[in-house]
Formats: C-alpha cells, structure tokens, sequence
C-alpha cells in the first residue's frame, strides 16, 4: 500500500484537538482503580522474603516456625513452584522465587499469604535461610574476561518474548557459543575503513563514558489480584500491567491454563515506563492456586528498588572522527550494557542508535550484554538508548568545541534523513531529525543563549547545550471495535492498557471519523476476554498501532452506517452521502438526514430492519516511525559547590501529527523530565557486596517540582508514512537525549566534561581539579 | 489487639476496627473504603497518600490511624461537592495535568493546602509547596499551569 | 507494617510512667517520619509504641527576653519555623526547621524527634548548637538540662537514659546586633537530606568586632558538631573576607566526614569550607542589617 501524506491540521475537526482526558474526572476525584485498590471477597494478603546475598547458594530454608504463626496460612518455596522449561530459567519472570542459587540481592526466595499483610510481615521473620556465599561478580567490564567468575549457573538459550514489544529490530544477538561466560550476548555492525576514516579526520575524541542504573520510578508499585476459583477452575488477575494480553499469553503458557480460563484485568496503570508488563503476577497466581482463595500481592517500595527491573548501566567507549569541515568520517565503539543477573538489557537497540543518528561512513560498534549479580533489568522508556545517546552525543559536542564548530550546524550536516541507513543496513523510513534540529535552532533558548550566559550572577557559571536522540519504535499487531449504540452515541473497545491519553486519542479518532463530537464516544479497554487484542503500551507505538486499529474500525462502522442510511434515504447510486454533526445525509438535500440516533434505534430495536453497526479495524505493523528528538539545556552552576541548577529546558520532538497537543506536550515534559533525572541525580548506588545503597525515593532522587524548571515543547510534525494521520509514536524519544543535553550545556560552562551520570556536584567539582 | 475508634472523614464519621499499628492511610483504603489516597512508598517520600488533616498537610502512610481519632480528615474524596469539581481538579483535568494519576490525589491535596495559605502563590512558591509529591509522568510543568489556574479562579471566586 | 501495642498518655507523668512499665521494646512517638520508616523498612520492631501526641507538657513556644526561647520538644517543625519570634531572632533555627523534609514532614515532624533521633544530618541541629540550646530532660526523679552539645553521643544515640523523656529545647536570649543562618548542601533543592549543614551565629560588638562567634556543622562527623578553633579565630575580630576563610579553613579541619552514598569526605570537607566562609558572611550581614533596623 503507498500512502501519501496525510492532511494538514486545518483539515482536521477533533483529531489535532487539545481535548482534556476522557476519564479525568475519574483521576481527580480519586475514583479510578489501581490493582491495589482491588479487594475480593475472602482475600489473602502476600509478602515476599528476599535474599541480603548478591551471590548465594541456598543450602536450606526452615519455614516452620513461620507456618505457626497465627494468621499465616502458607509458606511457599521455589520447591513448592510448577517446572518450566530450562531455557527459562533465563527468564526473571520465570523463576518465582530462587531455588538453588540466588543470583542478586533482593531476589524473592519465598512467599508468605496470610490474613493480614501486617501478620504475613511478621512471619516474614521466622523463616530461616542457610546460604552459602559465591564470588560477587559486579562490574561489567571485568566481568568480561574470560577468566572471571561466573555471576550465576550458565545460560543455554535466552528467553526474549518480552523485549520484543517495546523495540522490534530484525537483528538477533549472538549468544552463548562456547565456554560459558558472564557475556550474555554480543552484536557487531560494521561499515566500510573505520582505520581510513580517522586517517582522514582532522580531530578524534576518544573517551569512556558512564551511565549507571536507573529506576523507572512509577509512583504506583507493582501489585497484582489474583483470583484462582478451584470450582470452575478460571484464573482471573487484577494488575497493574501495559500489557495485559502479554500477561495473558505468558501466564497461559507458564501455568497450562487455557486462555478461556484466564482473565487478566488491566486495572487502571500508576506508571510503567517500560518497567511494568510482567514480573509478579505468576508468583500471586500460583499463591492463589495453594491458597485456594484470592491473594494480594503489592511490593513495596524498597522491593521496587531492589527486586523489580531497572535499567541497566552502560559502560560506553567511543572513538569519534570529525573533518574540519564537520563531517564524520568514523565511529569506532564498545559498549558494555551492565544487564544484572538476567539477560534483558537491549545492547543491539544501544548499538543501532549509538550509530544511527548521523551518515557515519565508516563505523565498527560492538555490544555486549553482560551478567553480574545485580537486579535484573528490564526495559524503561527506551531502553539502552539515553545511554548510548549519552556517549554519542557527548562525543560529537567533544569534536564540534574541538575543531571550533557550530553544534546544531554539524549535527545538521551529518543528520540521518529518509532513506540513509542504519548501522543494520536498514533503511529509514520518513524521519523529521533535520526538522526538529531546525526547530531547536530555532528556539528562543537557543537564540538567546550568548546574552543568557553574559547574565550569570556572581559567583556562577552558565552554559547552554544541545543533544539529539531518538527511538525507532516497537510493532505488534492491533484490533479495535467500534459501534454505534442505541441512542446514536459511539463505544469504542480496545485492548491497550492507557496509561498516558491514548483512550482520548482513539475516542478523538473515532469522533474525527465518524463526524461526531468527542463527547458523543466513550472507550473501554476491556479486559482478556472482552477486548479485541492489542500488544503492549510500549515501544511508543500504542497510538501509532491501536490508533490505526481504531482508525479502520471507525471506517469500517461509517462504511455500515452509509449503507444502511443510503437504503433508508432512498439515495441513489449517483447520491454522494456523508456525515456530519451526528447524522448521515444524502448532499445538498438537507432534509434527507437520519440522525444516528434513530440510526441507533433502527440497528438494534425489536424487529430493527438493519443489523448493528460494528465497524472492525485490525490491523498489522511492518514499518517502524522512528522519532527524534532535541533537547536545549540552559544551566547555571554555583562555581564553589558545583551545584547545577537547570534554568530553561526546551525539547524539540518531531511527532509526526500530534492527534492531542495536549497530551503530547505532557509526554515530552514527563519524558524530559526523565533524561533530566538521568542527567543529573539519578542513580542506583550498589556497594561492593552488589548491595543497593539508596532503596528509598529518598535517596533515589528523581526530579520534584522544585528542581525542574517549566519545560518549554516545541512539536515537529514530519508525518510518518503509517500512523493515523501521520502521527508516529512521542513517549520513548522524550527521554533519550537529556543526560548529553545536561551534559554538553555544562561543558560549555565550565570548560570541562564529566563523563559519568549523573553530573552530581561531587562530580562537577572533581572534573575542577577542587577535591 | 484491634481497637475501635471513630475517624471523621470530609466530614462524615466512620467507625472503624483497626490494630493499633494500622496507618491512617490503612484504615481510611481498607476500613473506611476510600481508595482515592494511594500508596507510593511508605515512607513519606513520595507524597501519594498525603491527606489534610487538621488544616495540615500530612503523609498518611506515616501517621497512625489511632493518632488521627478527633481530627478532621480530608480526602481526596472530599473536595468535590454535589458532583461540581473543586476549582483544582477542573484545572488539572483541563490543563493537562493528568497523565497516569496515581500521585494526583495527593498532589490536590498538595495544592489545596498551598492555597489555602498562600492564595496567591508565585510558581516558584508552588514548585516548593509539591516538592513532598513526585509526579514521574509530567515534568511538573502543567500540574503548575494547573495550581496556578485554580488560584486565580479561586481568588476571583471570592474577590 | 508489623503490628505493635500503643499508648497515648495524657501527661507527662503518666508518660514517664509508661516508659518504665514497658522499659523493652518501647519506643516513643512524636511525629512518626522517623520512627514509622524505621520499622517499617528499618528492621525496628517495638513491642510498644509510646505516643507522645497528647503530652501537654511538651507543647508550646515561649518567649521572654530575659531567659530566652523555650520549644517544647512536641512542636511541629512548620510551627517552629514560622514562629514569629524564631523568625526573627532566631533566624537560623527557622531556616533549619523550615527545610527538614517536604511541607508533609515538617507537619508532622517535631523538633524534640528531630533532635532525638540524633541523625548527623538533622537539620535543627547545628542551628540550636550555635544558639548554645539546652535540651530540658524529665524523669521519675525530676528534671534536668543538658547543653546540647553534651546530647548527642552518635549517629541514633545521645544523652537519654532509659526512662528519660526530652521535654523542651530551651535557647538563651537572643544577643543584640547578632545574626544567624543555616544553610546545607542536598543534591535536590528540597526534600533531601544535608550532605553538609552549615550554622552560623555572630554577635557585632559596638566596635564592630565580633563579640561571638558561633559555628556549628552537620552531616560531617558522628554528631553534629561546634567548631571551637573556627569560633576562637574570630572572637574579637573586624568580619572580613579573608578572616572568614581562614575560619572556613578550621571549620573544614573540624569536620570528620564518612564516605557514604550522599557523598564522598573530600567532596563534603570542601563544602563546609565553601559553606562556612558564605554562612559566616551571611550571619555578620545579617547582624548589621539588624543593628541598623533597630537603630532606625
């Protein structure tokens, strides 16, 4: 199918609307409900026991005197848990609770359900553990070498099903060959003489640089209601997921219950961020199966920080050539993706955006994926690119100062467009990187920036820097309904889980094409056996599929509704009809209208002559729509603390067409926000025993109100080829360029680089030379 | 050992049964039903179960239930009156200030109680009033839009 | 949470009495934000949780010129920062008090909590220690005062013995033309904990030398501390920049930090260099800015 750009904004009625969320009355009011607000009749309350090794061996778990305690009504250990395959013992969401070998600290070694959560604590307390220490393998870089110990048991083969939603690349990591090692995994892309390259480059920044482990920082915990009823046998799950068909199709497969027999709920979601698809809810259902009866599960705050899954950190060493005249002539690149003790980090995505934002003629990236006994990683918004972004784009403003370069013009100049290729040899498809830099360039903080930096009070330095970055996007197929009801008004149903306004889009869409107002269409997300399929709310591609879904479903129910009104009507075939203000009519003969009420009435009332109109869209992705992004950091750093304070932030994203400004704006807010955390206080500290150091969102420190400045949007629209109206996805992009933008803009502060995240005022004053 | 004790909550009285060790934000979710206040951590590091009590902001998860017997308590729950929205919650639906909503109740309330002193707050001042509440999904920038709206509303509403 | 047995006492006697009949596993309540993320993350598990809510005893915030301040050990961290008469005589104290946590903490946080947990980092510290604060002390056999800077032994431990209940922090009145501040270092703006707490407290004398001079530091040693060297620097000395440097200088002597996940001790060494010689500006500012309000 060839597309053609879609219209313009102007052409639009509610698609490109700034509509406020269908269900905020709900969210302001406290009445929507989270998995943790779900209570079921007879319910039990569970509480996890984790290991204080980084490395152990379990030589023995005594649950006896835990099991007297009143109100407990079963302690489980991994002997108690159903058999999977070997090759899922790859699988953090796999192994429920350690069985032999505890591989980081914080993992669950055994479950306690009781009557209360407070009694199912205590008992927590009476289980004894006998370990046996190993070797802590903790740094990824040593962890490489051939000689060194092993962080866990090796691993045959990689279970990858749930990285797969949120970046869909064609390229398959090399695993396991050979002796085992704690490299997980490995990639490799190469283009043409990277020696020739830097032959003919007139200055080459060769330098390492460091992002550390990062939380996805939800507000809302990871809690799940399971429901196992041993009457009918049926399962169902109340949790917190974006993907709760995955949950479905994971806990089918993992527990052999038929999907007829299994329900997942996706309840209302308090934050993903990558981080939130699948991880606790086969451990609360196998605890309802034992229990026969239903069981709570909600973790904690430190189990979040200890036992959830993070993003991994990322050793990064680029060597980067540049001609005077700004071209790039090599990239030469290792970057070791810290992935803790599972596989999950996504090294190849790294190592294709680490390559893939400018025409590198000559290019040679290795990525590695390697084990140690920390946490397990999982995804965050995208995953492993704010760490090769930090890199690159830190990099490339290294070769710009160097050779007295102007760093939006050379990364213009060296930019990706339509058509260049990826590190895979993957094509882009209609990418906006060149506009949304123009845009950058062309915003009042950048402009303004050299009388901004004049402005500095005493005693502070300011600087002003730029950073790229973008994501590629993830794929999965999608479904939709829509259908008129009886009284003419429109239900839209879908399977996507909404977490950041994609049901007000999908009801702007409908409302767009079927010519009504918004408030005229209501969207459901039915649960697994209600809703049509969708895949995971991630890889930025909820909007960008669902919405296509919807899109053709919407179509579909005006195709019936012109069918049936050009039957009622009397058109004939010369008739052109359309739609408009909530009824169908026959054009320019006004008074042969059926409004969609009587439409309604005559598709679903006693002895109706019509059938319903239940339009279905379902659809397929093949192409991705990649998004960039550019970010401007203005910062002012107190010269004797190294105190950065940020002073102005502007994020340029091209988001193809932004069905609801509004919503967009506060995913590029939400998602800066995010790259700033990771720029400048986020990081999860782990001591030499692989112990977390700051389990607590007190010393975790994402960003408050006060340390954000107001953050100024500016939306690119480069339609995408695919996407309902040429939108492409805007939540993983927002985030992927901070940590460098911070970065580059306190370079040109201070005169020198830190080239470990985040820049804490620690940091700040060693690359001084003060401490 | 469970005792009895009466909590008054956006004014109405609930007679709950609750250990002694029960968080006021406990028993408001699991004795009281009102699930609007939510829990992020614990440890009041978060600011998503904050609650008014006495005219005073608080963190729920951090004070116990029995400490809150005699105190007016106000919820989330609380500030909508005969299905009309408090200025704030209108504003932060309108705005955009709504992105997953679990730290929303908690920051109204962040706001509520910042109005309720300071009616006119510069943003600087907001920014420092929801500092205890972490948002993760909105940067902050229209939950401030949004506070700020509902001042000048509030202020016009009882010049 | 793991559950407890609680009481409320109403006086303090009755409070004191509580202590003693349940001496094991008995902790007392004041505002809860330290106590409650103890034992709910911390690995405290009390048998009996003693609330000190319904105390009398222990509420108030008085003021006469002639003996000073007296903070009852109850009062809400938001009262006593924005206490008149703290505000504007005992500045440093407001502003220690007024950055301790989130709004959410500091209502219900309390000043004798703040100190009694005896954190290195407590904000209220090193502002009461250069106001040369007395914590009152009750207990069966009476009461008793005990300088401040005898109170705190280490990190979660002072001067309390068993039995013993902190009822008030009192401050001796305030000198004319001095002036104070506090001021700490935290990755973010607010809502963190001091990597360095910085007090300063200085007394111009009519000849414009400085009278007295107060430093006190936090987040740098086991306990809050006083910088004796520093203050003997500038006893009856003119303020000057350079004289401030130089008592920046001892002051970072002074310190003994730990490295730990807030920050490195070279790092915080060198932020109570920086920190001092700006606070001890401030205060000497401060102090001239009063004397000429007061002149006026």
């Amino acid at each position: 199918m060839t597309t053609t750009a879609e219209p313009t904004r102007t052409e639009h009625a509610v698609v490109g609307q700034r509509i406020p969320r269908i269900e905020g009355r709900k969210k302001v009011t406290g009445q929507s409900v989270y998995a943790a607000d779900v209570s079921l009749p007879g319910m039990l309350y569970a509480k996890l026991l984790h290991a204080p090794h980084a490395h152990a061996r379990i030589k023995g778990i005594d649950t006896s005197r835990a099991r007297m305690l009143e109100g407990v009504e079963s302690v489980v250990t991994a002997s108690d848990l159903p058999q999977f395959e070997a090759r899922r013992r790859s699988n953090r969401a796999y192994v429920l609770l350690a069985s032999d070998e505890v591989v980081f600290a914080g993992q669950p070694v055994a479950a306690v359900v009781a009557t209360s959560s407070a009694i199912a604590d205590e008992a927590l307390d009476l289980i004894a553990v006998e370990y046996e220490e190993l070797p802590v393998v903790l740094d990824p870089v040593a962890a490489m070498d051939p000689g060194a110990p092993l962080a866990r048991q090796p691993i045959e083969e990689i279970d990858r099903s749930e990285a797969r939603g949120h970046a869909t690349v064609d390229v398959r990591e090399e695993e396991g060959a050979g002796k085992p090692t704690n490299v997980a995994s490995q990639v490799r892309f190469t283009r043409g003489d990277v020696a020739q390259g830097f032959a003919e480059a007139d200055a080459v920044v060769e330098d390492t640089w460091r992002t550390p482990f990062m939380h996805q920082g939800y507000i809302e915990p990871h809690a799940t209601v399971a429901g196992f009823d041993p009457v009918s046998g049926e399962l169902t799950l109340y949790t917190g997921t974006q993907g709760q068909f995955f949950v479905r199709d994971q806990i089918s497969n993992m527990l052999r219950i038929p999907e007829t027999k299994l329900r997942v709920v996706g309840m209302e979601l308090g934050g993903g961020f990558g981080g939130k698809v699948f991880l606790t809810q086969a451990l609360a259902s196998v605890l309802s199966f034992i229990a026969k009866r239903p069981v709570k599960l909600v973790y904690t705050r430190t189990e979040e920080m200890t036992s959830a899954t993070p993003s991994g950190g990322c050793v990064a060493e680029v060597k980067l050539g540049m001609k005077r005249d700004g071209t790039i002539t090599a990239l030469d690149a290792r970057l070791i993706y810290d992935t803790g003790a599972f596989p999950g980090a996504s090294a190849v995505v790294g190592a294709i955006l680490l390559g893939g934002y400018y025409r590198f003629p000559n290019l040679d990236i290795r990525s590695y994926e390697v084990l140690t006994n920390k946490v397990s990683v999982g995804a965050i918004r995208a995953p492993a690119a704010h760490n090769a972004t930090f890199a690159i784009e830190s990099a490339l403003d290294e070769a710009c100062r160097r050779l007295g370069l102007d760093p939006v013009e050379t990364r213009l100049k060296n930019a990706v467009a339509e058509g260049d290729e990826m590190p895979t040899q993957q094509k882009y498809p209609r990418i906006g990187l060149v506009e949304t830099l123009q845009a950058a360039r062309e915003s009042a903080a950048w402009r303004e920036r050299e009388a901004w930096k004049t402005a500095a009070p005493p005693g502070t330095k300011r600087g002003v820097g730029l950073a790229i970055g973008g994501w590629l996007g993830g794929l999965q197929p999608a479904s939709a309904v829509v259908e008129l009801n009886g009284d003419g008004t429109i239900n839209v149903v879908v399977g996507a889980n909404d977490i950041t306004g994609t049901n007000t889009a999908f009801a702007q869409i409908a409302a767009e094409e079927l010519a009504v107002d918004v408030s005229e269409v209501s969207v459901v997300t039915g649960d697994t056996r209600t809703a049509p399929f969708a895949g995971m709310s991630a890889g930025s591609k909820t909007l960008f599929t669902v919405g296509r879904a919807v899109k053709e479903a919407a179509e579909d129910a005006r195709r019936q509704i012109i069918a049936v009104a050009r039957e009622r009507l009397g058109a004939t075939e010369e008739d052109e009809l359309e739609l408009s203000g909530g009824e169908v009519r026959i054009k320019g003969q006004p008074d042969k209208a059926l409004s969609y009420r009587r439409l309604g009435g005559i598709t679903t009332g006693f002895g109706a002559a019509y059938a319903p109109i239940i339009g279905r869209g379902s659809i397929t992705a093949r192409r991705q729509a990649p998004g960039f992004a550019a970010h401007v950091a203005a910062v002012e750093i107190d010269d004797a603390t190294g105190e950065v304070t940020l002073r102005r932030w502007t994020t340029a994203q091209d988001v193809g067409f932004a069905v609801n400004p509004l919503n967009v704006e506060g995913q590029l807010q939400g998602g800066s926000a995010q790259g700033i955390g990771s720029g400048l206080w986020e990081e999860m500290v782990f001591d030499v025993q692989g112990h977390l150091r700051n389990p607590s969102l007190l010393d975790y420190r994402m960003p408050t109100a006060a340390d954000l400045p107001d953050i100024e949007t500016i939306l690119v629209e480069t339609p995408s080829e695919d996407g309902p109206y040429g939108a492409r996805g805007v939540g993983e992009p927002s985030i992927v360029p901070g940590a460098a933008a911070v970065a580059n803009a306190v370079r040109d502060a201070l005169g020198v680089r830190v080239n470990d995240a985040p820049i804490t005022p620690e940091r700040v004053l060693r690359a001084l030379g003060r401490i | 050992m469970k005792r009895p004790i009466t909590l008054k909550i956006n004014g109405q009285r609930h007679d709950v049964l609750v250990e002694p060790s029960a968080t006021l934000l406990e028993a408001v979710r699991d004795q009281a039903g009102l699930m609007g206040a939510k829990e992020g951590c614990g440890t009041g590091d978060c600011g998503a179960c904050s609650m008014i009590v006495d005219g005073r902001l608080v963190t729920s998860c951090l004070m116990l239930a029995v400490e809150a017997e005699g105190s007016d308590i106000t919820t989330i729950e609380g500030l909508a009156r005969d299905g009309q929205l408090h200025p704030l919650q209108q504003a932060f639906i309108d705005l955009g200030a709504v992105q997953c909503g679990y730290c929303i109740p908690g920051m109204i309330l962040a706001g509520k109680a910042l109005l309720d002193a300071n009616p006119n707050p510069a943003p600087d001042e907001i920014r420092r009033a929801i500092a205890g509440n972490l948002c993760r999904c909105t940067g902050y920038t229209k939950i401030v839009e949004a506070i700020a709206a509902a001042a000048t509303q509030l202020q016009g509403a009882t010049p | 949470m793991k559950r407890f047995d609680y009481a409320a006492p109403a006086s303090l006697r009755e409070a004191i009495d509580t202590l003693r009949q349940r001496a094991d596993g008995v902790r007392l309540l004041a505002g809860g934000t330290d106590l409650l993320p103890q034992i709910k993350e911390g690995g405290l598990w009390p048998s009996h949780v003693v609330s000190l809510r319904r105390v009398p005893e222990l509420r108030g915030i008085s003021f006469d010129p002639s003996t000073g301040l007296r903070v009852g050990a109850a009062e809400l961290l938001s009262d006593v920062a924005a206490h008149e008469v703290v505000s504007r005589h005992y500045q440093a104290l407001a502003e220690g008090a007024g950055i301790v946590g989130s709004v959410q903490t500091r209502n219900m946080g309390t000043i004798g909590g703040n100190v009694c947990n005896a954190a290195p980092s407590a904000d209220t510290a090193p502002p009461l220690l250069v106001f040369d604060a007395a914590v009152v002390i009750a207990s069966r056999d009476g009461e008793r005062q005990l300088p401040l800077s005898e109170f705190f032994l280490g990190p979660g431990r002072t001067a309390l013995a068993p039995g013993e209940i902190a009822v008030a922090l009192e401050l001796p009145p305030p000198a004319e033309r001095s002036g104070s501040v506090y001021q700490r270092h935290t990755p973010r703006k607010i809502m963190d904990i001091a990597v360095v707490g910085v007090a300063c407290r200085l007394v111009l004398a009519p000849d414009e030398s400085m009278a007295e001079a107060r430093i006190a530091l936090g987040a740098v040693a086991p306990t809050s501390i006083r910088c004796p060297d520093a203050e003997a620097l500038l006893q009856g000395r003119a303020p000057s920049v350079a004289l401030f440097e130089q008592a920046a200088d001892a002051a970072r002597e002074a310190s003994s930090p730990i490295t730990d996940v807030r920050g490195s001790a070279e790092f915080r060494r060198e932020l109570v260099r920086v920190m001092t010689a700006r606070c001890l500006a401030i205060a000497a500012e401060r102090a001239r800015l009063l004397s000429e309000r007061t002149c006026r």
